[in-house]
């Protein structure tokens, strides 16, 4: 994932690339991510969040597209 | 460098499949928390050399950890690539702490090593498109605020499919 200045960076990267154009997030959003994975990776118990603890976290921040599954055979 | 963990039973993890994961634990939290009072990744050999074990018992480890996704490692030489959010090699994602740089995987792993060492950290990026330099700060343990946006170009499903890429 990339960070870029706004959306219409990221349109016209997709569009360079011929790729399709993904969900965007903002910053608040991408920081309540890091959190959820990062903010005990130090500790002795660490470790990744499992497919239903990540859809708890995307569901909390209203990232519900299919895009978002991590168990999804098929994207649009 | 001092020893951050602290030793492990090996006679008694060898011979008992449950300290497998005892030492697991050990080479982990070595690897992590060795990054995270350097800013660098340990080699296979100096993890060996602390935890006072050998470099195949380390390779095994590495490995295992790599499945359950906390390390990726280098396809040649089976050295950390990656210990997310940490990156074990030079990155376009710099995150200065108190004047130490890290380097992040991503932009999510760039908030990721605020988020791990607890700290205020500045991040210096460049805009995926056009390659202008950019900036992200957390402060106080929150993210500023700024208009960036984030793009996703892997579906969640297949973002370890080529992590490197992801």
């Amino acid at each position: 994932m990339l960070l870029f200045r706004s959306e219409e960076h990221v349109n016209r990267w997709c569009l360079d690339r011929n790729l399709p154009r993904r969900p965007i997030i903002n910053l608040q959003q991408l920081w309540q991510l890091a959190l959820a994975w990062y903010e005990n990776r130090l500790t002795v118990d660490s470790r990744r969040p499992d497919p239903d603890e990540i859809d708890a976290i995307f569901a909390r921040l209203g990232l519900t597209d299919p895009f978002w599954n991590p168990r999804a055979t098929r994207i649009g | 460098m001092r020893p951050v963990v602290a030793r492990v039973d090996w006679d008694r993890a060898k011979t008992h499949g449950e300290n497998m994961m005892d030492f697991d634990i050990a080479v982990k939290m070595h690897v992590y928390r060795t990054i995270a009072a350097t800013t660098r990744a340990p080699t296979i050999a100096q993890v060996a050399q602390t935890l006072e074990c050998t470099v195949e018992e380390v390779e095994e480890a590495f490995q295992r950890l790599f499945k359950k996704r906390l390390l990726v490692l280098e396809p040649d030489t089976s050295e950390i690539r990656m210990a997310p959010p940490f990156s074990a090699v030079e990155t376009s994602f710099r995150v200065l702490v108190d004047g130490e740089s890290y380097f992040a995987n991503c932009v999510w792993d760039a908030l990721g090593v605020a988020a791990a060492l607890k700290r205020d950290v500045d991040v210096a990026a460049t805009c995926g498109d056009c390659g202008q330099p950019m900036s992200m700060q957390v402060r106080r343990g929150a993210v500023v605020p700024e208009p960036w946006a984030v793009h996703f170009a892997v579906p969640a499903a297949h973002w370890w499919d080529d992590i490197v890429f992801t």
